[in-house]
């Protein structure tokens, strides 16, 4: 194989591991909130954007490092979430048809950060790109790879494995996971259902924050991702199954390769949307998802 | 005794002020003349039409205290048209018929500046586009609009002959954005490469959206071009950038079409060695005194030199001051003959301003060449280029539709 086309299979490939890494990482963010609390949230794109902006103004702005300001949205992130289930989210736990209410709810959310965006961050959209927290690049044969993405990759892998984990071994995740399956029957068995959707809330929302925050290192960005990665991490999630980490894992692995075998062939306006195309075919044999609980 | 010399001299510091001020109103009397300015203050082209209201403010403060125009104050009404067509459309339409402005001016983007072009047009009302490219906005038969900013399909006439000075035979690449302005350009690049003898190798379009161009930078890098023009929209530029230098091409091999401040931070370092086309900047060999200060001022209250967007609104203000002095009154009939006899040049860099029967004016482009970059506080460039061009070498309105 020529150096060139290596050069090209190696870029598709790690596209593929990379993209796909954040992807299946934001879905597993969704999916978890979705899965306990049937919360369709339509604001998990704003939160993800709202993770890369403030990365970027700690970063540029005060002059934070990437670490650091990376650990602070975190723990703002985390704080935000919890603030929004006390106030707003646990009121609909006993609505009825309360997923319809969700949805609308946090539409209403989206509409309101995303008008706050477009006020305050517009102006800069030319300069959204964050200082790495790894420098250089890293050679895989003839192709570079840039250490931060390389990064970004390895702790979206790490996260989701640590998310696998917790939902195995520890307590609060098989709590996590009985009400994903049936909250009476959890119920019954002595689970505080009402905390399991407090803390799915916070968990899925930190994820998403931290896909956020990854991507911005991974990529630049403007404030149309919100939309773009609302709508692939639903996708993903009703593709996967609700509620179902691996699930989000599997299937936003294909999306990322998916996009990036397809960009070979074909212009990257394809490859932008060729999931769409991946998800129809898995939905064709198995509607209720691949992993459905 | 004391005290009332105190009092006496109080009184005379109170009545010396208002005679100083009354002397400074007496040089401007009467209603301001009102232009309707109506730019992106929000939405994804703020990062431009907030640039350009500084440009925009600087030269007006300075011509007011200049004593105005027809002795009168020169008043910019900003709207902020949040970078949406039908925003601009409604704001342009509230200053005809609240504000009854003289003239309307403002969108630096092509698609907010076609939606008030119709309105312009129909309403017979001068309409001075600062910076947007479109070739359509000067189409034949035009009355009322005219454009300060060379269209992009020259632009890219202009990349090709300055390749064609550089390396005869060469072979391109080109990697764009799905915007407007990105495809004007191109489609004169095209149009101009063959009879430039260049060979165009790839030519790759990126929806609007995209964060990533790792697989089509090897695509790219397999072709072994020997120049990459790069139109990446917003900070997407820097990503394709970075992504073709990691891949190996060299900083001179990278053509940006445009380079404004912000651009040249985001490229950085690493850019250092490649080229861009702009049409004013602070390392350009033909400033003229009032353009060294203006990039003076301009960092000095900015933090950052100037690039072309703030210097084309900065000059815009200049334009309708002297097509206001020239028609004698802000009648929009007298002011739009006077605006399409206008001969004049850019206080800044002495290029010509003169607009031709459709209100375009003759092309200019620099190509300059990134030799320093100090972090986001300023960078130092060279001039490699000055081009000019009619407007008509190209068949603009055949190959932009």
């Amino acid at each position: 194989m020529s150096d060139s086309s290596l050069l090209i299979v190696l870029s598709t490939l790690s596209t593929g591991l990379i993209m796909g890494a954040i992807f299946s990482l934001v879905a597993a963010g969704v999916t978890i909130v979705y899965g306990c609390v049937w919360l369709p949230n339509a604001s998990n794109g704003q939160f993800f954007l709202l993770a890369a902006l403030v990365v970027w103004t700690f970063t540029l702005s005060f002059g934070w490092s990437s670490l650091a300001a990376s650990l602070a949205v975190i723990v703002l992130g985390v704080l935000l979430a919890v603030v929004l289930e006390l106030v707003l989210i646990r009121r609909l736990y006993n609505a009825p048809n309360r997923n319809v209410a969700y949805f609308v709810v946090t539409l209403g959310l989206t509409q309101i950060l995303s008008g706050i965006f477009s006020l305050t961050y517009a102006k800069w959209s030319d300069q959204f790109s964050v200082p790495p927290v790894i420098e250089g690049i890293t050679m895989l044969g003839p192709f570079p790879i840039s250490n931060n993405r390389l990064l970004a990759m390895v702790v979206s892998l790490g996260v989701l494995g640590l998310l696998f984990a917790l939902l195995r071994y520890h307590p609060y995740g098989r709590a996590l996971r009985a009400v994903f399956q049936n909250r009476e029957a959890a119920a019954l068995r002595g689970v505080n259902v009402r905390a399991i959707y407090r803390l799915s809330f916070v968990l899925g929302s930190t994820i998403i924050f931290l896909g956020g925050i990854l991507f911005a290192f991974a990529y630049s960005f403007d404030l149309s991702v919100a939309w773009t990665m609302s709508i692939t991490a639903f996708a993903i999630m009703i593709v996967g199954g609700p509620g179902s980490v691996l699930g989000a894992l599997v299937v936003g692995m294909t999306f990322g390769f998916t996009q990036a075998i397809v960009s070979i062939f074909a212009s990257p306006t394809v490859a932008m949307f060729s999931y769409l195309g991946a998800m129809l075919i898995m939905l064709l044999f198995q509607p209720n998802g691949l992993f459905k609980r | 005794m004391n005290n009332n010399m105190k009092s006496w001299a109080s009184r005379m510091a109170l009545m010396g002020a208002f005679v100083w001020c009354s002397a400074t109103a007496q040089a401007q009397t009467g209603t301001p003349i009102k232009i309707g300015f109506v730019t992106e203050l929000s939405g994804p082209w703020a990062f431009i039409g907030t640039n350009c209201v500084a440009g925009l403010n600087m030269a007006t403060d300075e011509i007011n205290k200049a004593g105005g125009v027809l002795n009168r104050p020169l008043q910019f009404i900003i709207k902020d048209n949040q970078t949406n067509p039908s925003s601009a459309l409604a704001a342009a339409r509230t200053l005809d018929v609240n504000d009854k402005v003289a003239a309307l001016s403002g969108p630096t983007n092509s698609d907010t500046s076609l939606s008030m072009y119709g309105y312009a047009e129909q309403q017979k009302i001068p309409f001075l586009v600062p910076v947007a490219a479109f070739p359509q906005l000067t189409k034949p038969g035009t009355h009322y609009t005219f454009r300060i900013e060379p269209d992009a399909a020259g632009w890219g006439y202009a990349i090709a002959k300055f390749i064609e000075q550089q390396k005869p035979g060469a072979k391109v690449a080109v990697m764009y954005s799905d915007t407007a302005l990105a495809h004007a350009i191109v489609a004169g690049f095209q149009y101009q490469a063959p009879k430039s003898k260049l060979s165009i190798v790839s030519s790759i379009l990126f929806p609007q959206g995209s964060s990533d161009a790792t697989v089509q930078a090897a695509q790219v890098k397999a072709t072994k071009p020997d120049y990459v023009i790069v139109i990446g929209a917003g900070a997407f530029d820097n990503v394709l950038t970075n992504q073709l230098l990691d891949l190996g091409i060299k900083p001179p091999q990278v053509i940006h079409p445009f380079g404004m401040t912000t651009q040249v931070f985001g490229w950085g370092t690493r850019s250092i060695g490649s080229i861009y086309g702009t049409f004013f900047d602070h390392g350009m060999d033909s400033l003229t005194p009032e353009g060294k200060s203006f990039i003076s001022r301009f960092d000095s209250a900015n933090g950052r030199p100037p690039s072309y967007i703030e210097n084309f609104c900065y000059n815009t203000a200049y334009v309708f001051k002297e097509a206001l002095q020239a028609a004698g009154t802000d009648d929009r009939e007298k002011l739009r003959n006077a605006l399409s006899k206008l001969n004049t040049k850019e206080i800044t860099s002495g290029v010509p301003i003169k607009f031709d029967k459709n209100g375009a004016r003759k092309e200019y482009m620099y190509f300059m060449e990134i030799v320093s970059v100090n972090g986001k506080r300023t960078y130092q460039s060279k001039q490699r280029l000055y081009i000019e061009w009619n407007p008509e070498v190209l068949p603009v309105y055949d190959i932009i539709k």
